[in-house]
C-alpha cells in the first residue's frame, strides 16, 4: 500500500498524448464509436422499418383505384347497388320465413289437441288457418319479382366484362406469354363501354321495375293477414315493422340510381377515402373486393375500449393503494406480482381467454353460473353466482350465443395493459415531491384529502401518460386478440351496451392472419401494409400525445 | 410593506405586549407548551434525552444548536409531524399544550394540527394557484363559500406581508412566485386557518438576506396573535427574532433562557463556545 506513485517529473514529454490504440484510431475515438454506434443501429433500423412500410403501403392507393375503376365503368358498380338492395330484401323474407315456422308449429299444435273424423279433414282446416298467411308470404316473395329479373341480367353480364379485363391484365404480368395474343388497352375500353353501354340501356327498365317493387310492397304490407296465434302474431307485427323500416329506405336507393354516373372517373382520392372511410373488407370476392377499414378500426377500438374500461381503474386505484396506503410489507407483495403479469406470454392469455374467460361469460348469459359441488366453499360461490345470475337476468344483451367478442379480447387485454399503468403512474406518484405531502398534511388534511387533492393532480399528467403508454399495448396487442376477438370482419351492428359482445376483427389480427396467404405485392398485400400505417400512425399519434404530456408535468414540478 | 395598514392583520381580541425583549414581561408569560421528560428514538437511536421546556404563550422561541441536534425533531414533535415517519416513537414523557397530552390516544391528530401550523424550511407550495394554496386548508375543512374565502386570502396575505405584490395575480401558480414570496405564502397558507401556534424550521435558510429580513419582520408581526417556535441554524436571527432561546446540543437541551440573557452571559460552557463560535 505504501509503494510510491511512480511518476517522472514534468516534463513535456512526460505529459504527452501516447500514441497507440487500433489502426491509427485511438482508443476513446473506439469507444464512443462502439456506443453511438449501438444507438445509431436502433435508429437505421426504425427508418428502415418506416421506409419499408410505406414503400409497400403506398402502392395500394392507384391499384385500388384502378381496381375500382373497372367496377365503375363495367357498370358493375350499378348492379351493385341494385345487389345490395336485393340482400337487404333476402334477408327480410328470411324474417318472414321464421315467423311462418313459429305459426306453422303453433298451429299444429292447435289443431292436434283436437279430435278429428279423419285426417283430410284435419289437414283442410290447418290449410285454412294458415292460407292467408302463405297468400301474404307469397306476395312479399313475388313484390320484386321484375325488379329481381333486371337485377340479375345486369349483374351477370357486368361482372362477365369484367372479368374478362382482368383475368387479361393479370396475364400481362405473367412473363413468357406472348403478348399480342392479348387485348390491348383500347380493345379493353371498347369492351367496358359496352358493359355499361348496356347497362344504360336497362336504365329505363330497372327504374320502373324499381318503382313496381315498390307499390307492390306498399300493397302488400297495408293489409297483413289475420293470425290466430301468438307467437305468430308477435312474429308478424315485428316482421310488418321491419318492412316498413325497409320501405322507406326504397327512396334512397332510388335517389342512388337517379345519381349514378358510369362516365365519372373514380379518383385516387375517392380510393384514399374508401380505405379511410370503407365500411366494407372483402377479399377474394367472386364479385368485388373492398379495402375499407372500419370493420377493422372499429374493432380495434372496441375491443381497446373494453380493456382500458377495466385496466384504467385496476391500475391507477392499484399505483395509489401500493404509493399511499400500503404498508412495505404489502408494498413488496403486490408489485412484483403485478409486474409479473407482463411477463406471461400473450398466447398464454389468448389460450385462458378461448377456454376459460370466454366459455364462462357465455355460460353465465345463457344458463347462469353453477356453483361447484364442494362443501361450503360451493355455498360461498354459490351466493356470489345468485348475485351474478340476477345481474345477468337483467341485462337486456343477455343470453350471447358467441364466446369470442370483444368483449373476451378486451378483458384480456386489461390483464396486460394493467402491468403498464400501474408501474407508470405508481412511478408518476413516486416523483410528487414528499414536501406537499408534508405540507398538506401540516395544515391538518387526513391522508385522503392529501390523496385526492394533492398526489392525484399534481400526479395527473404522469398518470394520463401512463394511461396512453397502456393504450399503445393494447392498441398493438395481436396474438390474444387474433384468439379471442372473434374475427368476424363487420361493422359491429349498435345495440347498446350489448355492442360489446358482439365478434369483431382487428388491424392488428387482420395482418397475423392474412399476411402469410395473400400473393406479395398484389392489391390484398398492399392492403395490409396500408392498415399497418394506419396502426403505426396511431401508435406513433399516442406516444407523442403521452410524452408531450409528461414533459409538460416536468415542468410543472419545476 | 411598510405602508401596510397594520390594523388589517390584528384582531381586536389580541391586546398582547408588543415589546416584550425585557425580562420583567417574560417571565410573567403564560406557558403554552410543555415538554416533560421527553425522550424520543428514531429506530434504535436515541434522537431527544429527556427533554424539559416550557414555550410561552404569543412569544417567539427559537431552537438553536449545531446539526443533528435534535432541535428540528422536537419541533416536529409538537405537531406530530414525526407519526409520518414509519420508525419514530416516543421513548417516555410527554407533551403537553394547554396542559393536554398531544401524544394520548384520544387526541385527533388532525384536529391537532389544524392549532399547531407548520412552516417548512424549503417552502413548499403546492403546485396550484396562490388562491388555491391559501384556500386549501377551509377547503379541507368543508368550506367553500366564495366570500369567505376571499376574505380570508386578503387577510392572510396581508397578515404575511405579501398582498400588495400578488393581489393582481392571485390566480396565477404559486411556483412562478421567488422563493421568498413562496416562504410568505407558506406562511400566510398557514395562518389563513387560524392556528394558535407557528411551527418554523428554518424558514430563511433557503432565502437571500433581503428575503430573510422580510420575514424576520413577519415574525416580529405575528407574534401579537400566535405563538411561534422557531428553530434556526443563524444565531443572530435567533436574537434578532427570538424572546427566548433553547440550545441543544447531541439530543439534550443544554440551556433555555430569554434570548438576551443566553446570549449575553450563559450559564453553560457549552453554550458559550457554541455562540461565540468555537464549535458547531
Amino acid at each position: 500500500m505504501a509503494e510510491k506513485l511512480s511518476q517522472s517529473s514534468f516534463t513535456a514529454e512526460s505529459i504527452q498524448k501516447k500514441s497507440g490504440g487500433f489502426l491509427g484510431v485511438d482508443k476513446s475515438t473506439l469507444i464512443k464509436g462502439l456506443f453511438g454506434g449501438n444507438a445509431l443501429v436502433a435508429i437505421i433500423v426504425l427508418a428502415l422499418i418506416t421506409f419499408f412500410l410505406f414503400r409497400e403501403g403506398v402502392e395500394f392507393f392507384p391499384q385500388y383505384q384502378h381496381d375500382m375503376s373497372l367496377y365503375r365503368k363495367s357498370g358493375q358498380e350499378l348492379a351493385g347497388l341494385l345487389k345490395a338492395e336485393m340482400d337487404e330484401y333476402n334477408e327480410l323474407q328470411k324474417e318472414l320465413e321464421a315467423v311462418q315456422v313459429v305459426l306453422a308449429t303453433e298451429t299444429l299444435e292447435e289443431i292436434e289437441g283436437k279430435e278429428w273424423p279423419d285426417e283430410n279433414a284435419k289437414w283442410a282446416a290447418y290449410g285454412e288457418k294458415t292460407a292467408a298467411f302463405q297468400n301474404y308470404a307469397e306476395s312479399i316473395r313475388s313484390a320484386s319479382g321484375p325488379l329481381k329479373d333486371v337485377v340479375e341480367k345486369v349483374r351477370d353480364h357486368t361482372r362477365e366484362m369484367k372479368e374478362v379485363v382482368v383475368v387479361q391484365e393479370t396475364r400481362k404480368q405473367i412473363t413468357g406469354i406472348d403478348l399480342s395474343t392479348l387485348m390491348d388497352e383500347e380493345e379493353a375500353e371498347k369492351l367496358l363501354l359496352g358493359s355499361r353501354q348496356q347497362v344504360k340501356d336497362l336504365m329505363p327498365e330497372i327504374v320502373e321495375a324499381h318503382k313496381a317493387f315498390r307499390e307492390n310492397l306498399t300493397l302488400v304490407l297495408a293489409s297483413p293477414p289475420k293470425v290466430e296465434t301468438e307467437g305468430g302474431k308477435e312474429g308478424l307485427e315485428d316482421f310488418q315493422k321491419e318492412a316498413e323500416k325497409f320501405l322507406e329506405k326504397i327512396p334512397g336507393f332510388e335517389r342512388k340510381l337517379e345519381k349514378y354516373d358510369a362516365e365519372k372517373p373514380f379518383t385516387i382520392w375517392k380510393a384514399l377515402g374508401g380505405f379511410l372511410m370503407g365500411t366494407e373488407w372483402i377479399t377474394a370476392s367472386s364479385w368485388q373486393d373492398y379495402y375499407g377499414i372500419w370493420p377493422l378500426l372499429s374493432g380495434s377500438l372496441m375491443v381497446t375500449g373494453v380493456a382500458l374500461f377495466f385496466a384504467i381503474p385496476m391500475g391507477v386505484f392499484a399505483a395509489i393503494y401500493v404509493n399511499q396506503i400500503a404498508n412495505s410489507k404489502e408494498q413488496n407483495f403486490i408489485k412484483p406480482f403485478i409486474e409479473f403479469i407482463s411477463a406471461i406470454p400473450s398466447v398464454v392469455i389468448g389460450f385462458f381467454g378461448v377456454v376459460v374467460f370466454g366459455e364462462l361469460i357465455r355460460v353465465w348469459s345463457q344458463a347462469g353460473l353453477e356453483p361447484p359441488d364442494i362443501p361450503v366453499i360451493g355455498s360461498v360461490l354459490g351466493f356470489f353466482s345468485n348475485i351474478l345470475n340476477g345481474i345477468a337476468l337483467r341485462l337486456d344483451f343477455f343470453p350471447i350465443s358467441e364466446r369470442l367478442n370483444a368483449f373476451t379480447a378486451g378483458g384480456l387485454l386489461a390483464l396486460m395493459a394493467v402491468p403498464t399503468i400501474f408501474t407508470l403512474a405508481e412511478d408518476a406518484m413516486n416523483n410528487v415531491p414528499k414536501a406537499f405531502t408534508e405540507a398538506s398534511e401540516a395544515m391538518g388534511a387526513t391522508r385522503w384529502q392529501t390523496i385526492w387533492r394533492i398526489q392525484i393532480p399534481t400526479a395527473l399528467s404522469g398518470i394520463i401518460s401512463a394511461i396512453l403508454l397502456g393504450l399503445g399495448r393494447v392498441i398493438g396487442e395481436t396474438m390474444v386478440v387474433l384468439l379471442c376477438a372473434g374475427n368476424r370482419i363487420a361493422v359491429p351492428e349498435f345495440k347498446g351496451a350489448g355492442t360489446v359482445f358482439e365478434p369483431v376483427h382487428t388491424m392488428t389480427g387482420i395482418i397475423a392472419q392474412e399476411m402469410g396467404e395473400v400473393v406479395p405485392e398484389s392489391i390484398h398485400y398492399r392492403a395490409l401494409f396500408c392498415v399497418g400505417i394506419v396502426l403505426f400512425f396511431l401508435s406513433l399519434l399516442i406516444n407523442y400525445v403521452a410524452q408531450i404530456i409528461v414533459r409538460r408535468y416536468q415542468i410543472a414540478n419545476g | 410593506m411598510s405602508d401596510k395598514p397594520k390594523t388589517e392583520s390584528v384582531p381586536p381580541s389580541a391586546p398582547a405586549p408588543q415589546v416584550t425583549r425585557d425580562a420583567g414581561d417574560l417571565s410573567a408569560a403564560k406557558t403554552l407548551i410543555e415538554v416533560k421528560d421527553f425522550d424520543f428514538f428514531y429506530g434504535q437511536k436515541q434522537a431527544l434525552f429527556d427533554i424539559n421546556l416550557e414555550i410561552p404563550e404569543k412569544l417567539v422561541t427559537a431552537f438553536i444548536g449545531p446539526s443533528g441536534c435534535g432541535k428540528s425533531t422536537l419541533l416536529r414533535c409538537l405537531n406530530r409531524m414525526n407519526d409520518l415517519v414509519d420508525v419514530a416513537r416516543i421513548g417516555r414523557g410527554s407533551i403537553n399544550i394547554h396542559g393536554v397530552d398531544i401524544n394520548s390516544k384520544d387526541v385527533d391528530v388532525i384536529e391537532l394540527r389544524k392549532r399547531v401550523g407548520m412552516v417548512f424550511q424549503k417552502s413548499n407550495p403546492f403546485p396550484k394557484s396562490i388562491y388555491e394554496n391559501i384556500t386549501y386548508g377551509l377547503k379541507i375543512r368543508g368550506i367553500h363559500k366564495k366570500s369567505y374565502l376571499d376574505e380570508v386570502v386578503e387577510r392572510s396575505l396581508r397578515g404575511a406581508a405579501l398582498w400588495d405584490e400578488v393581489k393582481d395575480r392571485l390566480h396565477d401558480s404559486a411556483l412562478g412566485m421567488s422563493g421568498g414570496q413562496q416562504q410568505r405564502l407558506c406562511i400566510a397558507r398557514a395562518i389563513a386557518v387560524e392556528p394558535e401556534i407557528i411551527l418554523m424550521d428554518e424558514p430563511c435558510s433557503a432565502l437571500d438576506p433581503i428575503a430573510t429580513a422580510q420575514i424576520e419582520e413577519l415574525i416580529d408581526e405575528l407574534k401579537t396573535d400566535y405563538t411561534i417556535v422557531i428553530v434556526t441554524h443563524n444565531m443572530q436571527q435567533a436574537t434578532r427574532v427570538s424572546d427566548k432561546t433553547a440550545f441543544f446540543y447531541l439530543g439534550k437541551l443544554i440551556e433555555f433562557d430569554e434570548t438576551a440573557r443566553l446570549f449575553s452571559n450563559p450559564d453553560n460552557k457549552q453554550t458559550e463556545d457554541y455562540i461565540t463560535g468555537r464549535f458547531g
